[in-house]
């Protein structure tokens, strides 16, 4: 440090030289101030002309001394802030050469023709001077530190943990009455530090500044401004001190603008700033708050437009764990997680045991060298019999790439903070497509429902030839064609369990089993919730007028856990039964190539094949055995399927258990 | 997105057959960085003009820059810029150099041949770190900035408030607040005493940048009451819309 030993050498020397400096110093500045009205004099008394020269000779000589001199530039600079006030100032131990060059000579600096000019404050300020070099003020303004430590000759040392001065020089020039009346603000002048003034989000010396005010770097404020506040707002002590919740954060990103925008894609969802305003901050009680019930409307038309008033009503982050404030939102979120316990309790537990029997049963038939024989003649057992229809495998096909394509982008949303999400959303380019594509394949589930609609009521209500012992719509929803459950699946379930334990054959099937039932069905229910959820979502202004705001966020729950049980439901359940069972694996094509073996049929869906041979129609039924092509596709459009599902499966695991 | 790619895609080739099949000169300004731009005013002694307004240049530039604002560029440049092989870099104070991009087509139409944009002008410069040169700092002042909403209010407390646009005549004539007086920031040092010292006034510019500025002038020039307009123009435009 060089300005330390300096002060020290000056004080030293200053104390031997003092008292000639003074005199000295005194009588320049004497002698200047008079210097014209004294030639003056000379010229008028030519008579004592012949002194100039001496006394020019004395001055000479003290001019020289005094030039070389330590001096003290309070003799001229006498102002209290250059004394006193300097002395107890901050900076009191420097000498004026610490921060000002010292100048050449002192006549050109007392006629004002050579300026002591200022040393940086960064040789001994280093770090700030760093920090300020990205600072807005200097970049475009030009600043120096002095602009803003107006007084710098009697700064004063800061008072540890006191932000008012922060606000007293920001004010200065940025005193608009909205940045004041802000709500942090005053809390700072009222005394709490923990509140937030204007450096603690716009920073101190590395002051940032996005003009929002031009709507250019919207996504950049957006983003820099959020961290601000969520730096503050997540932290639990500073949080429970002054009564908030330090979960508010938490909350908001559980929302569609907080997921969006932790996924990393701000311009176009709502960051704090957007509601709560920059500088405006206020409880929503207080009127003139953007979020007193009153200003909701104007500040949702922000950015919405085209919105029923009740629209306002959504909540930005609530927490739908909280059963007195959010009683709809908690019994949605207590009813989707009953719904997917009860569902995946059973059926995890159903297929649990169903494998276990079959590897059971596998094992002992290779121990015991059973082979098991067919229960028809060869010729007839190779029969190839038709199970689904080209429109329905196309159907199948279609449901299969929408699902997909739904799970892909969808899913990236709802696990928002995990890198795989992050990933893949920025493989989409951004959440904007994901969501584009996302509604392209659920356009595509819609379409795919809709015409099951269609189908099931023309099937329902067909006016066609019926087939024996069918009468009415009642028949035909409760006969064997049907999707519907009937009195024969609870006898045939109870008949799986018995056979799960070793009690009893495995009972006999018709044309459909209840797990297939109820894969249907399933789907069916499903598709109210989330597509009634996925359309309110997708457009909520419109939906406002049918219903509340508060909707929204049970619509977004209700989608979010739906879309996780239709997930696992399918990559689990649907997977291990159909395909990966062993005497399936690695998967079953008939959905792809529309046909099964006699032999097949009659094992497994004996109740069918007795009543195709009752209704003598299996000869229309016959069909030939499918094509090189269409098993290398089927298989390749399959076996892709499943990889996709498990590897999904895998990673939402890891998510559970490890992110 | 699918669609803005092959937008993308479909440019950049005929650009690059354009590269090919046109001749090498090009017509897009030649945009240097404040790396490059110090290498040429090293090695190939590299004049560099700021097209800022003389009060801005003066008071802060780089270091041994011509002061030659825009709007005097047809007028001035041939005595002030003789050599026109004299590698050149132009600059001015924004991110997107619209300054010094008009002025860098007009050196062009003129005959400069050796002529360069500092790209995201002096705050580039700045931001790389490297040294400015004061010649006649205009002193700080604090200068209150009132938004657009704020207008009619400060005009019904202030009757005689004078609205001073700052901006150049061209843009003063497409559309100007009700009332205003223009002195374009280039003219101000020499200009600014026809604005009555005895009223209030209210500076505004293009988006809020140079204001300040203009005022501290003012204000070190014996004007009491000088306020700026917050975001210039361009808020104004922006919030009106």
């Amino acid at each position: 440090m060089v300005i330390p030993i300096s002060v020290h050498h000056v004080t030293i020397v200053g104390s031997v030289l003092s008292i000639l400096d003074v005199l000295i110093v005194r009588l320049r500045c004497l002698v200047l101030a008079a210097s014209v009205p004294f030639r003056m004099q000379i010229g008028i008394r030519k008579g004592i002309l012949w002194i100039a020269p001496f006394l020019f000779l004395i001055f000479c000589s003290f001019y020289a001394y005094a030039s070389n001199l330590a001096m003290d530039c309070t003799e001229c600079h006498n102002n209290d802030q250059f004394t006193a006030g300097f002395q107890k100032s901050v900076h009191g131990d420097n000498g004026c050469t610490s921060c000002h060059k010292p100048f050449q000579s002192i006549d050109r600096h007392i006629s004002k023709q050579e300026k002591p000019f200022l040393i940086s404050c960064g040789n001994c300020h280093s770090e700030i001077a760093n920090e300020y070099k990205k600072n807005f003020h200097y970049l475009y303004e030009d600043f120096k530190c002095q602009n803003c430590h107006y007084e710098i000759h009697s700064l004063k040392k800061q008072q540890k943990n006191s932000k008012i001065p922060v606000i007293k020089g920001c004010t200065k020039c940025h005193t608009n009455e909205e940045y004041v009346s802000s709500g942090h603000s005053a809390a700072v002048l009222k005394g709490n530090n923990d509140s937030a003034v204007c450096s603690d989000c716009h920073g101190l010396h590395d002051t940032k500044v996005y003009h929002t005010s031009l709507e250019a770097n919207t996504a950049e404020a957006r983003e820099f401004y959020s961290r601000k506040c969520i730096s503050c707002h997540s932290n639990k002590e500073l949080m429970k001190k002054n009564n908030l919740s330090h979960k508010t954060i938490e909350y908001y990103e559980e929302t569609y603008h907080g997921k969006v925008q932790d996924l990393g894609y701000p311009t176009r969802v709502a960051g704090c700033a957007d509601c709560h305003t920059a500088h405006n901050i206020l409880p929503p009680d207080r009127p003139d708050s953007t979020i007193n019930p009153k200003n909701l409307v104007k500040n949702c038309g922000k950015c919405h437009s085209n919105f029923h008033p009740r629209f306002a009503e959504y909540k930005a982050h609530p927490d739908y764990r909280n059963k007195n404030r959010y009683p709809a939102l908690y019994r949605s979120f207590v009813f989707m997680s009953f719904l997917l316990l009860i569902t995946f309790s059973f059926f995890w537990l159903h297929t649990l045991l169903w494998w276990r029997k079959v590897y059971w049963e596998k094992y002992r038939f290779e121990k015991l060298g059973i082979i098991i024989e067919s229960p028809l003649p060869h010729e007839e057992a190779v029969q190839e019999i038709k199970r689904f229809s080209g429109k329905e495998r196309i159907m199948h096909v279609l449901l299969i790439i929408s699902f997909f394509g739904l799970v892909i982008t969808g899913f990236p949303l709802k696990y928002h903070s995990t890198p795989w999400a992050k990933a893949l959303i920025s493989v989409m380019g951004g959440a904007h497509n994901a969501g584009l594509y996302h509604r392209a394949a659920a356009i595509i589930l819609i379409g795919l429902f809709l015409y099951t609609c269609w189908l099931s009521l023309r099937f329902i209500f067909s006016k066609g030839k019926g087939r024996a012992g069918i009468r009415g719509w009642m028949d035909r929803l409760f006969g064997p064609d049907s999707l519907m459950p009937n009195k024969n699946d609870w006898p045939q379930f109870k008949g799986m369990v018995r056979w799960f334990f070793g009690k009893g054959d495995m009972p006999q099937f018709g044309r459909w089993t209840y797990w297939e039932k109820f894969d249907f069905l399933a789907v069916f229910w499903g598709m109210f919730i989330i597509g009634g959820s996925g359309i309110t979502l997708w457009a909520p202004e419109a939906a406002s007028y049918i219903y509340p705001g508060w909707v929204f966020n049970i619509a977004s729950i209700v989608h979010s856990e739906e879309a996780l049980l239709a997930t696992l439901f399918i990559f689990t359940v649907h997977f291990f039964n159909t395909h990966l069972i062993p005497t399936k694996f690695p998967m079953d094509p008939i959905i792809f190539t529309g046909r099964q073996k006699l032999e097949e049929l009659k094992r497994y869906r004996n109740l069918e094949y007795e009543r195709i041979l009752s209704e003598k129609r299996l000869d229309e039924l016959k069909i030939k055995h499918p094509g090189i092509a269409l098993k290398i596709i089927a298989s390749m459009f399959g076996l892709a399927s499943l990889w996709i599902g498990i590897i999904f499966t895998l990673i939402l695991l890891w998510t559970f258990f490890f992110a | 997105m699918f669609f803005k790619h092959s937008k993308f895609c479909i440019t950049s080739i005929l650009l690059l057959f354009s590269l090919i099949v046109l001749p090498a000169k090009a017509d897009t300004p030649r945009y240097i960085n404040a790396g490059e731009t110090l290498t040429l005013i090293k090695k190939n002694k590299a004049l560099t003009v700021d097209t800022m307004s003389y009060i801005e240049c003066m008071d802060h530039r780089i270091p041994g820059s011509i002061c030659l604002a825009l709007e005097e560029f047809d007028k001035s440049a041939p005595s002030l810029l003789k050599d026109k092989k004299r590698t050149t870099v132009f600059y001015c104070e924004s991110k997107n150099c619209q300054r010094a991009g008009e002025v860098y087509k007009k050196a062009l139409a003129m005959g400069y041949e050796n002529i360069y944009i500092l790209k995201g002008g002096l705050p580039e410069w700045k931001n790389a770190g490297y040294e400015i040169e004061t010649i006649k700092r205009i002193k700080r002042m604090p200068v209150v900035s009132i938004k657009i909403n704020q207008l009619e209010k400060i005009k019904a407390e202030k009757k005689n408030i004078l609205i001073l646009d700052v901006r150049t005549e061209a843009m003063f004539k497409e559309g100007h607040i009700e009332g205003a007086m223009n002195i374009p920031m280039y003219m101000l040092h020499k200009s600014f005493h026809a604005i009555p010292k005895n009223r209030p006034v209210l500076v505004v510019d293009e988006s809020g940048k140079r204001s300040f500025i203009a005022c501290s002038f003012l204000i070190n020039n014996g004007f009491r009451d000088v306020q700026r307009l917050f975001g210039g123009m361009a808020f104004k435009e922006n919030k009106t819309k």
